[in-house]
C-alpha cells in the first residue's frame, strides 16, 4: 500500500514538473539546435531520460526546469557529437544551418531577428534562451552552462551586443 | 526584475520580442512526454547537503574532545592508584629501625617516636665482656651548612672521646649534599657517642651490631700460652715454625682486641631532598592527559594530510583538469554548431 503510494506520488511528481517545463526545454532547445524537427526529438528523448533518472532528482540542488535544462544540454551536446561524427565519416566538415523558410526560433518573430538568431552560434543562443526566454536567473543559467555566474553575464552580453548587431545589419541590407 | 536589466537597458525591446514568440512545443512532443511514466522510488546515493556535513563535522569534533575527556579521566585515575602504592612503602622504611642483637641475630620493629637518647641507648655494651660494637647512624640535616657543622662536631666528639676518624667522605650538590664519617670510639664511651651524634639531626635509620668477642680472646690467649709453653720446650729445628705461629697468632689476637676495645660508628649526614613540586590535581591530570590525546589525533590528521594531500590534491587538479577539457571541448562543439 505504502509502496504503491510512493509509485503513484513519483508519477504524478514527474507529471506535473514535464507538464509545467516541457516549453522551457523544447525552447531551450530550438535556441540551443536552431532546428525545430532536431529540437523535438531531443526534447523526447530529454523527457526519456528525465524519466528515467527521476530518483536522481534533488530538488535541494536547484529546481525541476534547471535540472531538466541540464539533462537537455547534455543530450544535446550527444547529438551534436554523434552528428560531427557522422558529418566526418561523409566527408562534409562545413557546419550547415538548415536553411527553411519556416519560423525556427518562434511565430510572429521579425525576419530580421530570425536570421539574426540563426546567425549565432549554439553557445550564443543558449545564453539567450536561458537568460531572455526562459527567464533563468544568473546563478541558476551558470549551473546549466558549466561555467560561473559572472562568466554567463559576460556571454550574455556579448551574445546581445552581436544579436543587436546582426539586427541592425539586416534591417539595413 | 528582468534578467536583462544587469545586462542593458537597450536590449529590453529585443528581450521582448523573444519571449513574445517563444516557441511553444508540439501537440505530439506533449502527448509523447505526458505517456511517460517513471519507475518506482529507487534508492540513490546522494551527496550530503552542508547542513549534515557540518553537523557531522562537528559530531567528529565533540566525539574527539569526549574520548579526550574519557581517556584523560581514566588516565589520571590509574596514575593516582599507582602513585599511592610506593608512598605507603616508603612511609614503612622511614619508620623502621633496624636493629641486630647480640651474636649477630637481627632484630627489625617499628621505631617508635622516641627522643634521641632513648633511640640509641638501649643496645648498649656489655661491662666486663669483650665486644666487638658496631653501629650505622642516617642523620639528615637542615641545609649544607648544618652538614658541615654536625661533621665537625662529628670529628671532634670522636677525638674528645678518645677516638679518632677512621675516614670521611663529604659531598655538596646544587641540591643538598651529603657526608659519611667513620669513627672510631672507645666501646666504654660508645653510648655517649651515639647520643651526641643523635642531637645532631633528625635520625632516619640507624643500625647497631654486638658480637661477643670474649670466649674467642680467650681461647686465643691460651693459644699463645700453649706455643709459647712449646717454644720453652722446642729444639733448635721446630723453634722457627712454632715462633712464626706465635707471631701470626698474637697479631691477629692484638688486632681482635682492639676492635673490642673501639667501636665503630659509621655517620651519614645528608640534606633534605629539595620537595618535590606539588602533585598535580585529578583535574589537571584530566586535562594535561585529555591535551595530549587531542594532539596525538591532530599529529594523526596531520599525518595522514600529509600522507594523503598530494594524491587527493592531484585527484582534485586530475578531475578538474578533466572538467575543463570536457567544457572547452564543449564549448567548441557548441561554436560549430
Amino acid at each position: 500500500m505504502g509502496k504503491r503510494r510512493r509509485i503513484d506520488a513519483v508519477k504524478t511528481e514527474f507529471a506535473e514538473a514535464a507538464e509545467r517545463h516541457l516549453d522551457d526545454v523544447h525552447a531551450y532547445l530550438v535556441y540551443l539546435t536552431g532546428d525545430r524537427g532536431t529540437a523535438e526529438e531531443l526534447a523526447a528523448e530529454t523527457f526519456a531520460r528525465a524519466c528515467e533518472r527521476w530518483h536522481r532528482f534533488d530538488p535541494r540542488r536547484g529546481g525541476a526546469r534547471t535540472w531538466l535544462c541540464q539533462l537537455a544540454r547534455s543530450t544535446a551536446l550527444d547529438h551534436f557529437r554523434a552528428e560531427e561524427r557522422r558529418r566526418r565519416r561523409e566527408g562534409r566538415y562545413a557546419v550547415s544551418v538548415p536553411e527553411s523558410e519556416e519560423q525556427v526560433f518562434g511565430e510572429g518573430l521579425s525576419p530580421a531577428l530570425e536570421a539574426a538568431l540563426s546567425r549565432l552560434s549554439a553557445a550564443e543562443r543558449e545564453v539567450v534562451a536561458l537568460r531572455i526566454v526562459l527567464e533563468l536567473d544568473g546563478e541558476a543559467a551558470a549551473r546549466v552552462l558549466g561555467i560561473s555566474a559572472t562568466a554567463c553575464s559576460t556571454r550574455l552580453s556579448r551574445a546581445l551586443q552581436k544579436l543587436e548587431k546582426e539586427v541592425s545589419a539586416g534591417v539595413a541590407a | 526584475m528582468s534578467p536583462l536589466e544587469l545586462v542593458d537597458d537597450r536590449f529590453d525591446k529585443l528581450a521582448e520580442e523573444l519571449r513574445a514568440s517563444r516557441p511553444v512545443a508540439p501537440v505530439a512532443l506533449r502527448a509523447q512526454v505526458r505517456a511517460l511514466e517513471p519507475p518506482g522510488p529507487r534508492w540513490t546515493f546522494r551527496w550530503p547537503s552542508r547542513r549534515v556535513v557540518l553537523a557531522l563535522a562537528g559530531a567528529a569534533l565533540l566525539a574527539s574532545f569526549v574520548a579526550a575527556g574519557v581517556t584523560g579521566l581514566s588516565g589520571s585515575s590509574t596514575k593516582q592508584l599507582s602513585a599511592v602504592k610506593p608512598k605507603s612503602v616508603k612511609t614503612i622504611e622511614h619508620g623502621d629501625a633496624v636493629r641486630q642483637g647480640v651474636g649477630g641475630v637481627a632484630l627489625k620493629t617499628p621505631a617508635p617516636n622516641l627522643g634521641p637518647l632513648e633511640r640509641t641507648s638501649d643496645l648498649a655494651p656489655t661491662a666486663g665482656r669483650l665486644q666487638r660494637y658496631q653501629a650505622t647512624m642516617r642523620l639528615r640535616v637542615k641545609n649544607v651548612d648544618a652538614m658541615s657543622s654536625a661533621a665537625k662536631r662529628a670529628m671532634n666528639l670522636a677525638h674528645g672521646l678518645g677516638g679518632y676518624v677512621a675516614s670521611v667522605q663529604y659531598a655538596t650538590r646544587s641540591k643538598g649534599g651529603g657526608a659519611t664519617l667513620v669513627l672510631r670510639v672507645p666501646v666504654g664511651n660508645v653510648q655517649t657517642a651515639l647520643t651526641e651524634l643523635a642531637s645532631l639531626g633528625t635520625i632516619l635509620q640507624q643500625h647497631t651490631g654486638i658480637l661477643d668477642v670474649t670466649r674467642r680472646v680467650d681461647r686465643e690467649a691460651l693459644q699463645i700460652a700453649e706455643l709459647e709453653r712449646q717454644l720453652a720446650h722446642a729444639s733448635p729445628s721446630e723453634a722457627p715454625v712454632i715462633r712464626a705461629k706465635l707471631a701470626t697468632l698474637r697479631a691477629k689476637h692484638a688486632r681482635l682486641l682492639k676492635s673490642a676495645r673501639l667501636a665503630r660508628i659509621t655517620l651519614g649526614l645528608t640534606t633534605p631532598a629539595k620537595q618535590a613540586a606539588a602533585a598535580p590535581s585529578r583535574f589537571d591530570r584530566t586535562v594535561d592527559d585529555a591535551g595530549s590525546v587531542l594532539l596525538r589525533e591532530l599529529e594523526i590528521l596531520l599525518y595522514a594530510l600529509v600522507v594523503a594531500g598530494p594524491l587527493l590534491l592531484l585527484g582534485a587538479v586530475g578531475i578538474a583538469a578533466a572538467r575543463a577539457q570536457r567544457r572547452r571541448a564543449d564549448a567548441r562543439l557548441l561554436e560549430r554548431a
